[in-house]
């Protein structure tokens, strides 16, 4: 038992090192002063933003107002029961804003753009096109590792904040069927409990989840060596410790930010 | 520059085999040496160590002056931007046309506009007689396709080293003439150097300057085709082409 316990002990050890391996590589191209590769990666960027950030809207849009929706309906409708119709300002900036939202829309982006990153570069491996790319004299770290995370940290925290957007005032204009509070009121709740504070979280949240995202997920699909077996096992883990690490992440977050 | 590889003693393991490589090999610049021998003899591994993919146990491999052991990831970088590689797989990437890809190390490293790739990349197409699947994907192409692809890829940026794992397996006979004029044409034009692996007789042979033959790990033999062509060794005589009755042109041309 205390053997199994030292060994995962030094398995986590050595996966998070590899992980900030993945980060420090990733800062050091972004900074570093060679020209070389800079308009291909850009490309890359783009391509990976158009497909994690644009391409999401839909999805996002659907699952924000749902949860909007329901946050706002249970607010609206079970507070002024007990007299705290005054509470659905925080109410909904405590649970939308500040944590459901940032999670749901690491958890979408997991499932739409990690997997995606894990199953490209696992095949990649496979069929040899990472060795040829470095054969070329091309920089893994540059030309997939780095575009990659850029993108995806630029569309996490875009993203986020969209899924607020419309999750309260999408959420709220649905909800209107139902509730009678009208929107100046439910509009100015929400703006004295939002603070700075939580529009800055927000936006941590999204960069620490999409580093954590696309780091967890490239490395992943790097670890493929010689079979398609092992792409969607990789993918599997990748998407597993994805969601693990944001919510570790999240709480680290939470606590430090309000407690 | 005395030598554009140099390969001192060099041993590395050889997965799934109890044996391991062995190898002394020094190749001037502007020479062509052809290995030959069979299937897992260790000749890919050569060319492997030639460019940083695997790391030798022991020994030392200098390559266009340069020590392989000494050099950080960047410095291979650069390296390997003057050698071209083909590799059994060619790892074309699935996601772009084969004009795309072979336009790929140019854009990268150049940063070269699209008026004036075309006029470097076209020629070599046409050569290999590629153009008119440029607009083509990886898995529309054959496998000999896309080795003659992962060919053009690697001769558009005028590396001085070129190192060819069986560039010559899956060609039909028409782009064998091909890779071998294309190839012949730019020996003329570049100073290059070649170190290519064979496991079947080719026309190449004969445009070789050296030949080894490589079994187990190990450089058994090594000389000019005309020389090697001479040998007792019926296993030599095999990867020749000489083994079995006539010359080898006249084997190649029936």
């Amino acid at each position: 038992m205390i053997g199994w316990l030292g060994q995962r002990t030094i398995d986590g050890y050595l996966y998070l090192t590899d992980l900030s391996a993945h980060v420090y590589v990733t800062l050091r191209e972004l900074i570093s002063p060679g020209r070389q590769g800079r308009w291909a990666a850009l490309r890359v960027t783009l391509r990976q933003m158009l497909f994690t950030g644009v391409d999401a809207l839909p999805v996002i849009s659907a699952i924000a107002l749902m949860l909007g929706l329901i946050v706002i309906t249970q607010a609206g409708t079970q507070l002024p029961k007990v007299g705290g119709e005054g509470l659905i300002g925080s109410i909904i900036v405590v649970v939308i804003i500040r944590e459901l939202g940032p999670l749901l829309t690491a958890f979408i982006v997991i499932g739409r753009s990690g997997t995606a990153i894990t199953t490209e570069l696992g095949n990649m491996r496979v069929a040899q096109e990472i060795t040829a790319l470095e054969l070329i004299g091309i920089r893994v770290s540059r030309y997939i590792i780095m575009p990659r995370v850029v993108a995806v940290v630029l569309s996490m925290v875009c993203l986020m904040f969209y899924f607020d957007a419309v999750a309260v005032l999408g959420g709220f204009i649905i909800a209107r069927i139902k509730l009678t509070i009208p929107f100046h009121v439910f509009a100015q709740a929400v703006a004295q409990s939002l603070s700075l504070v939580d529009v800055l979280v927000t936006a941590a949240k999204g960069m620490l989840f999409g580093t954590a995202v696309a780091v967890i997920c490239c490395h992943h699909g790097l670890l493929v060596r010689s079979s398609y077996t092992e792409v969607p096992q990789q993918t599997t883990t990748a998407m597993i410790n994805s969601v693990t690490i944001c919510l570790v992440l999240d709480i680290l977050v939470t606590v430090t930010a309000y407690f | 520059m005395q030598f554009a590889i140099e390969l001192t003693n060099v041993q590395a393991e050889m997965d799934g085999e109890e044996w391991h490589v062995d190898f002394t090999l020094a190749v001037k610049p502007g020479e062509f040496v052809l290995l030959v021998g069979p299937g897992r003899s260790g000749k890919g591994m050569l060319l492997k160590l030639c460019v940083g993919l695997v790391e030798p146990a022991q020994g030392t491999v200098r390559v266009l002056d340069h020590d392989l052991a000494t050099l950080d990831d960047e410095g291979l970088s650069e390296l390997r931007q003057r050698i071209g590689v083909v590799l059994p797989q060619p790892g074309l990437r699935s996601n772009m046309t084969l004009y795309t890809n072979v336009c790929l190390p140019l854009v990268y490293h150049q940063g070269i506009d699209e008026e004036d790739l075309r006029p470097r990349v076209m020629p070599v197409l046409e050569a290999l007689g590629l153009a008119p699947l440029q607009k083509r994907f990886p898995a529309q192409l054959t496998a000999g396709e896309a080795r003659c692809a992962a060919l053009a890829r690697a001769l558009v940026m005028d590396q001085q080293l070129l190192l060819l794992d069986e560039v010559m397996a899956g060609l039909d006979a028409e782009m064998v003439a091909r890779v071998d004029r294309v190839l012949t044409a730019y020996r003329r034009a570049h100073p290059v150097t070649i170190l290519a692996t064979l496991h079947n007789p080719s026309p190449l042979l004969e445009h070789a300057d050296r030949i080894a033959f490589i079994r187990q790990g190990r450089i058994e033999a090594m000389g000019p085709y005309a020389d090697m062509a001479k040998t007792s060794d019926t296993a030599l005589q095999v990867y020749l082409g000489s083994g079995l009755g006539g010359g080898l042109g006249s084997r190649l041309a029936s």
